[in-house]
C-alpha cells in the first residue's frame, strides 16, 4: 500500500503524523532514559578502556595503581553528569491536576509539546556529549597509566589532557540545563 | 582505537610495563666499567635480572645468554597464555621465525654428525616443538625423499609444515626435480622458509589492519630488505653467485615485499660483487647510508651493527604509539638485543678486551645516534 490509498481514518499521514501523536510525556521520559543511559554508557566504556590499562600497566609499577584512580573518577564522573540531568529532568514532569481522558481546547498545548521535545532533546544532548566525553576521558586515562608507569613525571601533563576531555560532557550538561530551562508541563487549562 | 582495549588492553598494557625492564644508559655504564664477570653480576643484580641469575653459582658469558634468554622466553609465554585472538595469533607467527631456525639448526647439526641431545639444548626454546618432534627430525636423510619425508611424518602438523610444503612444492615445480634439491644447501631451505615466513606474517598483519598494518608492515619490509641485501652479500663467494644461479635461485630467496621489491630486488638478481651491489643500494638513501658504513669500514663497523643499529630505531619508535602490536614484535627483538649486547660485554670482559667493549647497540638510549641528532633540531 502506498501513500494517500489508505481511506480508513485510524491511519496515519506518515511519519510526521506518528511523531506528533506521541504524548509529550513520553518524549521526556525517554530524554530523562537517553540522557541517563548514554551518560553511563560513556562512563562505562571510559572506566573499562583505562581499567584494561590500569591492570596490566600496574604489573610492573605497582605504584601508579591509586594515583590513576583518578582517571577511573574522572570516567565516573560522566555518570554522575547524566544522573545530575536526569534528575534536573525528573523534575519537570508534572503530571496533570485532573486526570482526563482528552484535554480541552484551552489546554496550554505550545507550551506542552516544548516541554516535551525540549526535555527529549536536552537529555540527548547529554547523552551524546557524555559518549564521547567518556570515551576520550578513557583513552587518555589508558595512555596515562601506561605512561606513567614508565615515567611519572608524565602523570600530571596527561591528565591535564584528561580534564579537557572530561570538559567536554560539561559543555553537554550546561547545554542541557539551558535547553530545559523553560520546559515546563501545563498541570491545569489556561484561564 | 575506542574498541582495542576490549580485547588486548590488558596484554599491551603488560608488554609496556616490561619496557621498563630494559637497562638504562647507567646499567650500561657500570657494566663497562666493570674490571671482572662478578662484578658484571654485581650490578645486574641491581636490575631487572636479579631473579634470572640468583642461582648461577659463577658468571659465564653462555650461562648469562642462557638465564637471560630464558627470562625472555618466560615473559613471552606469559603474554601468551594472556592474549587472545588476534593478538595469540600475531605472538605465535613471533615464534615461527625461531621455529625455522630450529628445524634447520637440527638439519645442519646432523650432517656434520653431532649429538642430538646437544644441538636440542643448543635450539632457541621459543621455537621449541614437542620433545618426541624433536628428536625424530634428525633421523631424516639430508635428501629430497628424506625432506619429502620429514614435512609428511613430521612437519605437517607444526606451524611451520605449510612454508616448508610451499618449499618443496616450489623446488619440485621446477622441473629438474631431485636433482637440484640435493644441492640446495641447508641455509637456501633456511632462506626460502624465512621468505615465505615473512610474506605470510605480513599478509597477516595486513588482514589486521589499522595501526597495527602500518607499523608492523613496515617493521616487516624493513626486515625482508635487510634479508635481501644480506642474501646477496653472503652469496659473494659461493655457487649461488655464479651467473647462472643467481636468476633462477637466489633471485627466488628475495621476499616478495619491501621498499627494494620488486625494482630493487631485480637489480639485486644481477649483482655480482660488493662495488655492484653498493651501486644498486646508491639508488635506495635509507640503505645507501648504511652501505657506505659497511664500504667505509670506519670505526670496525660491520654492517650487521648498521643494521642492529637501525633496527633499534625503528623498534623504539614501534613503543611511540599505543594500541597495535607491533610493540610485542618489538619488545622481542629489543630484548634479544639487549641479551646481544650483554654478551659482548661480558665476553670483552672475560678476553680483557676493555677497548672494543663499547661496540653495541644500546636500548632505548638517550645518547643513541638518532636521538642525539633530533634533540639538536
Amino acid at each position: 500500500m502506498s501513500y494517500g490509498t489508505c481511506q480508513s481514518s485510524f491511519c496515519n499521514q506518515g511519519w510526521s503524523d506518528v511523531l506528533t501523536h506521541m504524548s509529550p510525556y513520553g518524549y521526556a521520559n525517554f530524554g530523562i532514559a537517553f540522557g541517563l543511559g548514554l551518560s553511563v554508557v560513556g562512563a562505562a566504556w571510559g572506566i573499562w578502556l583505562t581499567g584494561s590499562s590500569l591492570v596490566g600497566a600496574s604489573v610492573k609499577a605497582p605504584r601508579i595503581i591509586s594515583k590513576n584512580l583518578i582517571s577511573v573518577i574522572f570516567c565516573e564522573a560522566t555518570a554522575i553528569y547524566g544522573v545530575i540531568m536526569a534528575i534536573i529532568l525528573a523534575n519537570k514532569v508534572k503530571k496533570p491536576e485532573e486526570a482526563t481522558s482528552s484535554l480541552g481546547d484551552d489546554w496550554d498545548y505550545a507550551g506542552y509539546y516544548y516541554a516535551g521535545y525540549g526535555m527529549f532533546s536536552s537529555g540527548l544532548s547529554v547523552g551524546l556529549t557524555n559518549i564521547a566525553s567518556g570515551v576520550s576521558v578513557g583513552i587518555a586515562g589508558s595512555s596515562c597509566a601506561v605512561g606513567d608507569a614508565q615515567d611519572s613525571s608524565l602523570f600530571v601533563k596527561i591528565l591535564i589532557v584528561e580534564i579537557f576531555a572530561s570538559a567536554l560532557g560539561i559543555f553537554g550538561i550546561i547545554v542541557g540545563i539551558i535547553q530545559s530551562n523553560a520546559c515546563t508541563f501545563p498541570i491545569t487549562a489556561l484561564e | 582505537m575506542a574498541t582495542f582495549n576490549i580485547l588486548h588492553g590488558h596484554v599491551e598494557s603488560l608488554v609496556r610495563g616490561m619496557r621498563s625492564s630494559f637497562l638504562a644508559d647507567a646499567d650500561y655504564h657500570h657494566l663497562t666499567q666493570c674490571e671482572t664477570l662478578d662484578d658484571v653480576r654485581l650490578n645486574l643484580s641491581e636490575t631487572d635480572y636479579e631473579d634470572a641469575l640468583a642461582d648461577m653459582n659463577a658468571l659465564i658469558p653462555t650461562g648469562l645468554q642462557k638465564a637471560a634468554v630464558d627470562k625472555l622466553v618466560t615473559e613471552f609465554q606469559f603474554l601468551r597464555t594472556q592474549a587472545i585472538d588476534p593478538l595469540a595469533k600475531f605472538l605465535d607467527f613471533i615464534t615461527y621465525e625461531y621455529m625455522i631456525e630450529n628445524v634447520m639448526l637440527l638439519l645442519k647439526g646432523t650432517l656434520s654428525g653431532r649429538d642430538i641431545n646437544e644441538l636440542i639444548a643448543q635450539c632457541h626454546p621459543l621455537g621449541m616443538f614437542k620433545e618426541s618432534t624433536m628428536r625424530s627430525i634428525p633421523t631424516f636423510e639430508s635428501t629430497p625423499r628424506g625432506y619429502q619425508d620429514l614435512y609428511q611424518t613430521v612437519l605437517v602438523d607444526t606451524p611451520v609444515g605449510p612454508y616448508f610444503s610451499m618449499f618443496l612444492q616450489e623446488t619440485a615445480g621446477r622441473g629438474e626435480v631431485s636433482n637440484v634439491l640435493e644441492e640446495v644447501e641447508i641455509e637456501i631451505i633456511k632462506s626460502s622458509l624465512i621468505k615465505y615466513w615473512i610474506e605470510d606474517f605480513a599478509k597477516y598483519v595486513d588482514s589486521l589492519g589499522g595501526e597495527t598494518a602500518t607499523i608492523m608492515g613496515e617493521l616487516l619490509k624493513v626486515r625482508a630488505d635487510t634479508n635481501a641485501i644480506n642474501i646477496t652479500l653472503n652469496s659473494f663467494g659461493t655457487p649461488l653467485n655464479e651467473p647462472a644461479m643467481r636468476a633462477s635461485d637466489r633471485k627466488r630467496l628475495y621476499p616478495a615485499l619491501g621498499h627494494l621489491y620488486p625494482a630493487g630486488t631485480a637489480m639485486l638478481a644481477d649483482v655480482g660483487d660488493e662495488d655492484e651491489l653498493g651501486r644498486v643500494l646508491e639508488l635506495f638513501p635509507q640503505y645507501s647510508s648504511i652501505w657506505n658504513i659497511h664500504a667505509a669500514g670506519s670505526e670496525g663497523k660491520s654492517i650487521d651493527d648498521a643494521f642492529y643499529e637501525r633496527d633499534v630505531q625503528m623498534l623504539e619508535l614501534a613503543f611511540e604509539g599505543q594500541m597495535h602490536f607491533a610493540s610485542f614484535y618489538a619488545y622481542v627483538k629489543l630484548k634479544e638485543q639487549e641479551i646481544r649486547n650483554l654478551v659482548w660485554i661480558s665476553e670483552c670482559i672475560l678476553q680483557s678486551q676493555k677497548d672494543e667493549i663499547n661496540k653495541f647497540v644500546p636500548v632505548f638510549s638517550f645518547n643513541s645516534g638518532w636521538r642525539a641528532s633530533s634533540k639538536k633540531r
